[in-house]
């Protein structure tokens, strides 16, 4: 099957990008910590962790580009931050590294709860792709998971550090399960999981984790509920002019 | 000045199944469980691997030439009679890998194991010996092959021959050359 009507096009491009855009956006904020981890270790597995994001970026862009949507070098570097659909939570900066651990931990249940379902899309490319990446959100969760862990264990400051990052976090985390566009011609034709029937298993896993990791839940939502993904806050274009700087420095280049 | 580090285990790296473990370099972790999984990060993200071991570093003895001194702990308490991996480091080339493993011995206490095993592997050259006991290893599981190890494995655009600023440096490179 890869003939599309056209509302399953458009949806599924809308689809991608939205998809694509977190990987790449979060991928940037965890890079930021590369050479300022708290220890050598850390700092090699946490650029591997962006770099893996990246690469699941890569693979979203370049389905993509398969729809004859812009490549992904066009996408990335030369697009304003009003067209980029990254939820909100992976555009808020990088914090502590509580905050970057339960932000990567959560992302990462959502993830592998996204891709468990995708590897039995009707659309090949999908399934291909999801595979590939649940190998390494299966690594990624044990690696966040394990740190939220010892770190809600571990000393007052570092559990109070992390409830913080939590109360920060909690009410960003329903955007993500917010329908993306027009998704549900898409989720008929079994091409993509709808983003609601994510929800579930999620809020089972992280509050069975987060509870046994000595966290209390927030109860609080965010006024007005989720935003779209055309909304953004002010850090997105702070990041993206770090992000855009070099290949806008001179578009013609060739890398 | 205090040692704020955290302890050290030593990381042995097995790339094909049925190979023998090699000593590849040393992580420091607050535990066996964020050890394994730093030297995975550290020391397998790209190279072919099929099982990993964290071991402690406290918890090895190692001896240089005979007539060095042995070093580390002389006896475990509360342990009967265990069984000890063997390293050793088998030849004085440049090398990726230090000790690796030549088998394993049984017996009462960590010296005896040593002594026990420079017996046992006397037909090898050996420059050095490590000795720790089976107990002592945290391993990667089997299942833990496809997500911690098989994703490397196509992972080719890590490698600076992916892009194409490589190849034109390559090139430029080239250029001089023939001109010289």
């Amino acid at each position: 099957m890869a003939v599309f009507s056209e509302a399953q096009r458009a949806a599924l491009q809308a689809w991608l990008l939205a998809v694509a855009d977190d990987e790449l956006v979060l991928a940037h904020r965890n890079s930021e910590w590369t050479g300022h981890a708290p220890i050598l270790e850390e700092d090699i597995a946490f650029a591997n962790i962006a770099q893996d994001e990246l690469g699941h970026a890569t693979l979203w862009y370049g389905a993509l580009e398969a729809l004859g949507v812009d490549g992904a070098d066009r996408l990335v570097f030369f697009r304003p931050a009003a067209d980029f659909r990254n939820a909100q939570v992976v555009e808020l900066p990088k914090g502590d590294w509580a905050f970057t651990m339960l932000r990567q931990y959560l992302f990462d249940v959502f993830e592998a709860a996204r891709c468990e379902r995708l590897i039995d899309s009707d659309y090949q490319p999908l399934a291909d792709i999801a595979a590939k990446i649940r190998r390494e959100e299966i690594y990624h969760r044990r690696h966040t998971s394990a740190w939220v862990r010892r770190l809600g264990l571990g000393t007052d400051e570092s559990q109070r550090r992390l409830q913080a990052a939590l109360e920060q976090l909690w009410p960003y985390q329903a955007q993500l399960f917010r329908p993306i566009s027009n998704e549900n011609v898409l989720v008929e034709a079994g091409i993509v999981p709808a983003a609601a029937a994510l929800q579930a298993s999620w809020t089972e896993i992280v509050t069975a984790e987060l509870t046994e990791a000595g966290l209390t839940l927030p109860s609080e939502t965010r006024a007005g509920g989720a935003p779209p993904r055309s909304a953004h806050s002010e850090h997105l274009e702070v990041l993206l002019a770090d992000l855009q700087l070099v290949a806008r420095s001179d578009p013609e280049a060739a890398w | 000045m205090p040692d704020t580090q955290w302890p050290r285990f030593e990381v042995f790296q097995q790339d094909r199944a049925g190979r023998p473990y090699q000593n590849v370099g040393s992580v420091h972790a607050p535990d066996a469980e964020m050890a394994l999984q730093n030297a995975r990060d550290v020391f397998v993200r790209r190279p072919r691997c099929h099982g990993l071991w964290v071991v402690p570093a406290e918890s090895i003895v190692t001896s240089g030439l005979q007539a060095t001194p042995v070093e580390g702990p002389g006896r475990r308490d509360g342990a009967g009679a265990e069984e000890y991996c063997v390293f050793g480091k088998t030849s004085q080339r440049r090398s990726m890998s230090y000790v690796s493993e030549l088998g394993r011995v049984t017996a009462a206490n960590p010296r005896m194991a040593l002594a026990e095993g420079q017996q046992k592997f006397a037909d090898e050259t050996v420059y050095a010996w490590w000795v720790f006991p089976v107990t002592a290893v945290v391993s990667s599981r089997t299942e833990d092959v496809e997500s911690m190890f098989a994703p490397a494995e196509d992972k080719d655009y890590r490698m600076p021959q992916q892009y194409r600023v490589f190849s034109e440096m390559m090139a430029l490179r080239q250029d001089e050359e023939d001109r010289d």
